[in-house]
């Protein structure tokens, strides 16, 4: 008889458990079935929380807020052979246990216990505990059919978190593909990690989430990002001294149950403020390295579930990734910009510069052509880009045998080479230097021609010779007249005594002849004494005279 | 009659010199030598000197400068075969009366001679 309603009660709990998928669902109906089924006062059962070994309150029924709070659940013993599991029956409550687990007991009315291991797959997965108002021993009967049950429990309960886990795994492939898809469209840092905290919660039922990253100073974290948090709690005060961000940025995954009484928690009360009972704190990596925190904060007691947790390391893992990219775009940006301000910078000094400067390749292709030499040639920068080099020059102005730039190509040595070319002003003088750029392997890979008008410093150097060939000219006679004048001046005046001493016609004049070709002397030293310039005459052969001015 | 004292480094000008104004009854006292003309001019009285700016160890414009030192009323006729400006222009600054350019004709020299001492003459008096 007894059996026939065990067999009833467990199809009972059996049907009741298996027409509910969620886990949570599963132990609120037990505890509040059960009392009935089993003519017991009230029911709870805990689950183990993997993380700090600890058992937290699944469900319960019959029982007063204040109990269910206590810190202690049962004896160390009946803990013990619970874990070991093994089911503890307890009659008589309230007397010879300790003072406070007594007075509460007591309170609460409750005068026997049967507490049950909750099993699956021979892991213990959390407690089943049936109370009584009276006293009541149970039988091995009870006790063995309340084990199957607990066991039933289990599986529902493993189920449940089964269905839920699986469910949750959709919805989070979902979101880490949307993160993901977000992450490859942009290199927007900002809008990636903004959306992160975003979708966190949302999809994991969290109260909020923020973003953490390391500052260059060891040991800083930077809040980056955070949603669903207020400004006074997320402006709380440093939080890298907390245990749970220090593991975290070790590159542990911390998952905290209750964050009002957990020492990995130096905010409790401000969190609890905040409406805040558990966190998860994820480590954020670049490339194995640390580079910040995620946590996700939870507005009800929670114990993250393994797919929970793979899922937030998951995000971390494509928010690391997104800080990487932004960080390598900024880097690529950055250095585009360089480069492209020293392209700037040298394009804007080959173009200051006054003469021609042009670049070919070993194709005899321009690549390069200055404003100064797009001028010279009438044409675009466009235009000549590409262009057969000869084909930019009349033949005059580069014959292809003097050509520099082919001799570059052929000798792979600078060539340097001056001709003449007429312009409506008269001749002007071209030189073109040709220098090679020569690839790893030595060979020429381009040719640099620089073509410069020294038209004025031709001249200049002529100027410059003329002008010492007349300093000198000037110089030398100068010297010959200061030699002559001396001696001149002693033989004429001589000759102007001798013509008051001679006495006859005849010496007279030849005296005064004398003294009329020394004067001519005289003009001739005082010409050159004087003379700024020369002509160059013809005087007989191949010989020249000058003619002073 | 006036002590001239006449200095080249070419002693057929100094005697020439010598020759034309000692017919117009002048003192002359030529020399080739800078330190003789000098050390003549230490002892004695000299109206006028012309000297040449081209000289063997000095030039004519630093004895110049030594004689106007000794005798600073005394007279000066430059003569030179090479004209410069800066030479001109040295000689005057130095005191000398004229600056004349060789070959100098007989006649320009004793004209010279005779308006330089007659100026003299007349800022004497």
């Amino acid at each position: 008889m007894k059996e026939r309603q065990y067999l009833q009660v467990y199809q009972k709990v059996t049907r009741l458990i298996s027409m509910v998928l969620d886990h949570q669902q599963v132990m609120d109906v037990v505890v509040r079935e059960l009392p009935e089924l089993l003519d017991i006062d009230a029911a709870t059962i805990r689950l183990l929380d993997g993380s700090t070994n600890n058992f937290v309150l699944g469900a319960a029924h019959g029982l007063s807020l204040e109990y269910l709070s206590r810190s202690m659940i049962d004896t160390e013993e009946t803990m013990e052979m619970i874990r070991s599991g093994q089911p503890v029956a307890r009659s008589g409550i309230g007397q010879g246990q300790e003072l406070s687990e007594r007075d509460l007991a007591a309170r609460e009315g409750i005068r026997s216990v049967l507490t049950l291991p909750i099993l699956f797959q021979d892991a213990l997965i959390g407690i089943l505990r049936l109370l009584t108002r009276s006293e009541r021993v149970f039988s091995e009967e009870e006790v063995s059919f309340s084990m199957a049950l607990a066991e039933q429990v289990g599986i529902a309960i493993s189920n449940g978190r089964m269905f839920k886990d699986m469910e949750s795994q959709v919805d989070f492939m979902r979101e880490v593909q949307e993160i993901s898809a977000l992450v490859n469209s942009t290199l927007d840092l900002d809008l990636t990690l903004n959306s992160m905290v975003e979708k966190l919660p949302s999809c994991m039922g969290a109260k909020g989430c923020t973003i953490r990253l390391l500052k260059s100073q060891k040991n800083h974290l930077e809040l980056v990002a955070a949603h669903g948090l207020s400004q006074g709690y997320l402006d709380r005060g440093r939080i890298e001294g907390e245990k749970n961000i220090s593991r975290a940025l070790r590159g542990e995954m911390v998952s905290v149950y209750d964050v009002a009484h957990d020492d990995r928690i130096d905010f409790g009360a401000e969190m609890a403020a905040e409406g805040i009972c558990s966190l998860l704190s994820v480590p954020l990596k670049v490339g194995g390295e640390v580079i910040g925190v995620i946590r996700v904060l939870m507005d009800v007691h929670h114990s993250f579930t393994s797919t929970e947790i793979k899922f937030a390391e998951t995000v971390a893992e494509i928010g690391g990734t997104a800080i990487q990219n932004a960080r390598t775009y900024r880097k690529i940006t950055l250095l585009f910009n360089q480069l492209e301000e020293s392209e700037r910078f040298v394009a804007n000094i080959l173009n200051c510069i006054r003469p021609q400067l042009l670049v070919v390749d070993r194709d005899m292709r321009l690549v390069l052509a200055n404003h100064a030499l797009l001028e010279a040639v009438g044409r675009s920068e466009a235009e000549v880009l590409g262009m057969n080099y000869h084909e930019l020059w009349n033949h005059d102005d580069c014959q292809v045998d003097q050509c520099p730039v082919n001799r570059v190509l052929s000798d792979g040595e600078p060539s340097t080479y001056t001709h003449q070319i007429m312009k409506e002003d008269g001749v002007h003088w071209i030189e073109r230097t040709a220098s090679p750029m020569h690839d790893r392997e030595g060979l020429v890979e381009y040719v640099i021609e620089i073509i410069r008008d020294v038209t004025a410093k031709r001249r200049f150097e002529e100027e410059q010779l003329e002008r010492v060939k007349l300093q000198g000219v000037v110089e030398l006679a100068g010297t010959v007249a200061h030699e002559i004048n001396t001696p001149l001046f002693a033989a004429l005046g001589t000759a102007q005594l001798l013509e008051d001493d001679i006495e006859g016609s005849d010496a007279r004049n030849e005296v005064a002849t004398i003294v009329r070709n020394l004067r001519t002397i005289g003009d001739l030293t005082a010409k050159m004494t004087r003379m700024t310039g020369f002509e160059s005459r013809d005087y007989v052969g191949d010989t020249k005279i000058v003619d002073l001015k | 009659m006036a002590e001239i004292l006449a200095l080249d480094d070419v002693q057929d000008a100094t005697i020439l010199i010598g020759k034309i104004l000692r017919k117009k009854g002048h003192a002359v006292h030529t020399f080739t030598e800078e330190d003789d003309a000098v050390a003549h001019a230490r002892k004695n009285h000299v109206d006028l000197a012309i000297l040449d700016i081209k000289l063997k160890k000095m030039s004519g414009l630093e004895v110049l400068a030594l004689l106007k030192e000794l005798q600073p009323e005394m007279q000066a006729l430059m003569l030179t075969g090479y004209p410069t400006i800066e030479t001109a222009r040295e000689a005057i600054s130095l005191g000398a009366n004229e600056y004349c350019v060789k070959p100098i004709d007989r006649d320009e020299l004793e004209d010279k001679v005779e308006k330089i001492l007659a100026r003299a003459g007349r800022d004497e008096k």
